[in-house]
């Protein structure tokens, strides 16, 4: 049986045409000088196409592929190790996971206590001074100070008028404590719990009151 | 290339060697009658192909290069341009098959499925180098910027044609390679560009439209009329 198509089959048959609708078409283009150029047409883009086949072979191509998927296959296995310890976990019953769960807990905190009980201790630096230690010993200075002043105001008439220059040089002496002291006081103030600024002070101050116990001593000779 | 260790019935319904024109029932591909045994046959042996990559057998990698690897590379040469980036391209699709084949469950052919990949390789080598020649103040056109390559019978037709090509939708030029250049069948195209069998022949059908367009001259008043 011969299908029969017209010009207006032709779209649709170049589109989605049977075997037995392309022969028909081209049956019909032999008759119809439109058609069988459209038919040459589109025929000769499948013949153009074939231009674009590049099927040449290169030997080297697949071994640098083989290669390749070698490293790649190399890595695979590396990682699957340990992907499937990984995997090992979900695959336990609920009971081995919890008890597994609470065993590294445990191990992790008796971990984290043995480390923290077993850290080396440092010795507390002496020369630092806490509130409650800085608050004695400035009240001892102001005390030890205050005792001091009294033993000064005791020498002070010696001293303001020299009989002898030993009491010359004792005045001066004290002279160049107290600027001492006074600098010394001026950095503990800036440094309260600096122990080594208190321990020069005191030094001063010891200095200062044999000083003033040698000036009253020199008066009563 | 070594010898294949794989004693499989490699017949596949992708054939290894790239059919000429004649082989493919041609245009339409309606086959009259009942079961097709060699497609229900050579779905077997893609399976087996597939299995055999899953494995992790090397060999079946060489099997599958010595069947397709022609081709892919002839492919990626007409999506990049050129024939270095083609084989890049063409080894990171290798590499990709290798890397995710546990994830492939058959929803397609195996052999679809690595076209799939090997397409979407090439697009994105082709985005890639966009952008680097974006950063370096080049010209950014659209073509593929197409190298030289085994001159052929016709070099100046081809070179029309690599042009016009440039200019289709990158469906209609992947149909258009896929169909008329490497020879494959609509279902299977269906199955590498995942669209209906119906949309890759209409896909087909409006390239050609176009690049009859732009590849034929303008013809006479009286032509236009039926």
């Amino acid at each position: 049986m011969t299908m029969n198509v017209t010009c207006s089959d032709r779209e649709r048959i170049f589109e989605d045409g049977t075997p037995a609708e392309w022969a028909a078409l081209e049956a019909h283009a032999t008759s119809c000088p439109l058609c069988a150029q459209e038919v040459r047409g589109w025929k000769s883009l499948s013949v153009a196409a074939k231009q674009l086949r590049d099927y040449s072979d290169s030997p080297s191509f697949w071994p640098r592929i083989e290669r390749a998927l070698a490293e790649q296959a190399g890595r695979k296995a590396q990682s699957t190790g340990l992907r499937r310890w990984l995997l090992f976990f979900p695959s336990l019953s609920i009971r081995w996971q919890t008890a597994l769960a609470v065993t590294f807990v445990l191990i992790l905190t008796m971990s984290a206590g043995w480390v923290y009980f077993q850290r080396p201790v440092e010795p507390r630096d002496p020369s630092l001074l806490k509130s409650s230690a800085l608050k004695e010993v400035e009240s001892a200075e102001t005390a030890y100070e205050r005792a001091i002043d009294k033993l000064a105001a005791e020498a002070k008439p010696q001293l303001d008028n020299p009989a002898t220059p030993l009491l010359a040089n004792y005045h001066e002496k004290l002279l160049v404590l107290n600027s001492a002291i006074a600098d010394l006081r001026a950095q503990a103030g800036m440094n309260p719990s600096n122990a080594q600024l208190r321990y020069q002070l005191l030094a001063m101050y010891r200095e200062k009151q044999h000083t003033l116990e040698e000036v009253l001593e020199a008066r009563q000779r | 290339m070594g010898t294949m260790g794989l004693a499989l019935p490699w017949r596949a319904r992708i054939s290894s060697v790239p059919r000429e024109r004649g082989t493919r029932v041609e245009p339409s591909e309606h086959f009259a009658g009942g079961p097709n045994l060699a497609a229900v046959d050579a779905q077997g042996e893609d399976a087996a192909l597939a299995a055999a990559c899953r494995s992790g057998d090397l060999r079946a990698y060489e099997r599958l290069y010595a069947l397709h690897g022609a081709r892919m590379k002839n492919l990626a040469r007409n999506l990049v341009g050129n024939p270095v980036d083609a084989e890049d391209a063409v080894q990171e699709t290798f590499l990709k098959v290798h890397r995710s084949i546990a994830s492939f469950r058959g929803q397609s052919s195996f052999i679809s499925w690595t076209y799939r990949i090997l397409i979407n390789t090439c697009y994105d080598a082709r985005r890639s180098r966009r952008r680097k020649k974006e950063v370096a103040n080049e010209d950014s056109e659209e073509s593929p910027g197409l190298e030289p390559r085994a001159p052929g019978a016709h070099p100046a037709l081809r070179m029309a044609l690599e042009r016009a090509l440039a200019k289709l939708t990158q469906h209609q030029r992947d149909v258009f390679l896929l169909y008329e250049v490497e020879g494959f069948r609509h279902a299977e195209i269906a199955g590498m560009l995942e669209m209906t069998e119906t949309a890759s022949k209409n896909t087909l059908f409006q390239a050609k439209k176009n690049l009859r367009q732009m590849l034929e001259p303008p013809r006479t008043s009286a032509a236009g009329s039926r």
